[in-house]
C-alpha cells in the first residue's frame, strides 16, 4: 500500500486535476480576493495619469497567455477609458494584433463613445524585436510601415497624427509571457526616456521580474492571474480571472496534497528499500 | 576573403552601433543607427520566410520518404501553406470573417491548450520531485508549499483570513528570490557581453557557417 502511495500513477493525478479545475470553474466557491499592494500600485499609477494621455499597450504575448493576461489588459482598458485615456497597442509577438483586437472588442458595448482611430489604435505585430521598439522611438509610422493591424493607412487615423514617436507615451503598460518582453522596454524605451513602465506578466515570470521592480525599472507589477483577478476587483468588473482563482487555489491544494502523500509513501517505504 | 569581409563588416558595424547607442545628440550617428535599424527590420521580416522554407524542407523530406509520423508533417505543411495562401489571396486583412474564424476557433484554442497542459506536468513532477530526501530538499518542499498557498486566496482562507502565508510568500519573492535572480541576470548579461565581443572580434565564427575552424 505504501509503495502505491509513493508511486501513484500519473493518470490519477491528471484525472483528479481535471476534475478539481472543472468543478471550481463550473461551481465557483467565490474565495475572497483582496487586492495586494503590488496590484494597487499599478492601478494607482494609471489612475494618476492626466485625462487624454496616450498609453502604450505592449501586447507581448500569444493566445497561451490569454487566461492570465487578457483579464488584466481588459481591466486596464476599462479603467483608462473611464478617465478618457487613449491607447496605442502594438507588440513584438506575432499575435500582438490579435490579442489587442480581442481586448478592444469590449469597447463598442461598454464605451460606445470611444472611436477607433481617435481614442485607440491597434498597430499589431511587426518583426524586429527590440530593434522594432527603437524604430518606434524614432518614427511610429516608419516602424509600422504606415499601416495598422487592419491594413488601414495611419494617415487616416487622427490619433496617429498626434502620436508620432513612442517617446510621447505617458506610460507603457506591457503584457508579457517571455522574451522579447520587459528587458527590451527597459533597455530601449522606458529607461532612456523616463517613461513609467507597468507590467502584467504570467505567474512563472514573476521571480525573474522582481529585480526590475525593486530597482524601480518596472514601476508596478500585476503578477499573473492573481494580479489580474485583483485588478478586476479594483475596476469593479469581476470576470474570468476572479473565476479562475478558485480553480488555481484548488489545483494548488491538490498538488500539495499529492506532495504530502508522496512523502508519506517515501518515508514508509524507505527502510524496506534499504 | 569569404570570411574576412563578413568579419570586418561585423566588427565595424558592431562598433558603430554601440557608439550610436551610447553617444546621442549627433545627427550623423542617429541617422546611421536609424538606417541600421531599418536594415535589421527588413532582414528580420525575411527570417519568417526562411523559417517557412526550412520547415518545408524538413517536413517535405519526411513526407516524401514516408518516415514515422509523416502524416503529421503533411498536415503541418497543409496548415502552414493553407493559412499563408488564404491570408494572402482570400482574407487579406485580420478583419475578414474567415481569418477571425480560423484564429478564434483553431489557432487561439490550440495554442492555449498546449500551454494549459503544463499544469498536468507540473502537478505530476511536483509529486515525484518534492521528496524530503535531505534538509535542502525539505526546505525546497516547505518553500514550494508556502508559495503555492500564499499566492492564492485559499491560503488566507485556511488561516481564517490571516494574510501570514501571503506575507511569507512575498518575503520569499522579494528577498531570497530577488537576490538569487539578480546574480543570475548579472551573470547572463556578462556572458552575453563576452559572446558579443567574441563574435565582433572574430573569435566565435560559428555564425559564418561550418565548424568555426
Amino acid at each position: 500500500m505504501w509503495e502505491k502511495l509513493a508511486n501513484i500513477d500519473r493518470r490519477w493525478i491528471y484525472g483528479l486535476m481535471i476534475f478539481v479545475i472543472a468543478l471550481a470553474l463550473i461551481k465557483p466557491v467565490g474565495l475572497a480576493i483582496v487586492p495586494s499592494d503590488a496590484t494597487k500600485a499599478a492601478y494607482d499609477a494609471i489612475a494618476a495619469l492626466p485625462s487624454g494621455s496616450i498609453v502604450w499597450l505592449g501586447c507581448e504575448f500569444s493566445s497561451g497567455g490569454i487566461t492570465e493576461l487578457m483579464p488584466a489588459l481588459k481591466s486596464i482598458i476599462r479603467q483608462g477609458f473611464r478617465k478618457d485615456l487613449r491607447f496605442v497597442a502594438a507588440g513584438m509577438w506575432e499575435m500582438a494584433g490579435d490579442m489587442a483586437d480581442q481586448a478592444f472588442s469590449l469597447v463598442p458595448a461598454e464605451f460606445p463613445d470611444k472611436k477607433y482611430g481617435v481614442d485607440y489604435v491597434n498597430l499589431g505585430w511587426r518583426s524586429g524585436g527590440d530593434v522594432l521598439l527603437q524604430k518606434y522611438l524614432t518614427s511610429v509610422s516608419d516602424a509600422a510601415q504606415g499601416r495598422d493591424h487592419y491594413q488601414a493607412s495611419l494617415d487616416t487615423l487622427p490619433l496617429m497624427s498626434e502620436f508620432t514617436s513612442l517617446k510621447q507615451a505617458a506610460m507603457c503598460v506591457i503584457f508579457c509571457t517571455g522574451t522579447p518582453g520587459e528587458t527590451a522596454y527597459i533597455a530601449h524605451v522606458t529607461g532612456p526616456n523616463n517613461i513609467p513602465l507597468v507590467e502584467s506578466c504570467i505567474s512563472v515570470s514573476v521571480p525573474g521580474i522582481m529585480p526590475y521592480v525593486q530597482a524601480g525599472q518596472v514601476k508596478a507589477l500585476i503578477p499573473g492571474m492573481k494580479g489580474a483577478a485583483e485588478y478586476e476587483v479594483l475596476v469593479e468588473m469581476p470576470g474570468p480571472a476572479v473565476a479562475g482563482m478558485d480553480a488555481q487555489s484548488f489545483s494548488h491544494a491538490l498538488i500539495i496534497l499529492f506532495m504530502i502523500l508522496g512523502n508519506i509513501g517515501y518515508y514508509a517505504t524507505r527502510g524496506k528499500k534499504a | 576573403m569569404k570570411k574576412e569581409v563578413p568579419l570586418a563588416v561585423t566588427l565595424i558595424l558592431g562598433l558603430l552601433y554601440i557608439v550610436a547607442n551610447y553617444f546621442t545628440g549627433n545627427d550623423g550617428l542617429a541617422s546611421l543607427k536609424s538606417n541600421l535599424d531599418s536594415w535589421y527590420l527588413a532582414v528580420a521580416a525575411w527570417t519568417t520566410a526562411i523559417g517557412m522554407v526550412n520547415l518545408a524542407q524538413i517536413h517535405g523530406k519526411r513526407v516524401a520518404q514516408k518516415r514515422d509520423g509523416w502524416f503529421y508533417s503533411g498536415w503541418l505543411m497543409v496548415c502552414m501553406f493553407g493559412m499563408l495562401l488564404a491570408s494572402l489571396f482570400i482574407f487579406k486583412s485580420p478583419n475578414h470573417a474567415g481569418w477571425k474564424f480560423l484564429y478564434n476557433q483553431l489557432i487561439a484554442p490550440m495554442n492555449a491548450t498546449v500551454y494549459a497542459t503544463l499544469v498536468f506536468y507540473i502537478g505530476s513532477s511536483a509529486y515525484r520531485s518534492f521528496r524530503m530526501r535531505s534538509m535542502e530538499a525539505g526546505i525546497l518542499l516547505g518553500v514550494a508549499a508556502i508559495m503555492m498557498l500564499g499566492r492564492v486566496p485559499l491560503g488566507a482562507m485556511l488561516l481564517g483570513g490571516n494574510p501570514a502565508l501571503g506575507k511569507m510568500a512575498d518575503w520569499l519573492l522579494n528577498v531570497p528570490n530577488t537576490a538569487g535572480m539578480r546574480g543570475i541576470q548579472i551573470g547572463a548579461c556578462l556572458g552575453g557581453l563576452a559572446t558579443a565581443l567574441r563574435i565582433m572580434l572574430g573569435i566565435e565564427r560559428n555564425w559564418l557557417g561550418g565548424t568555426g575552424e
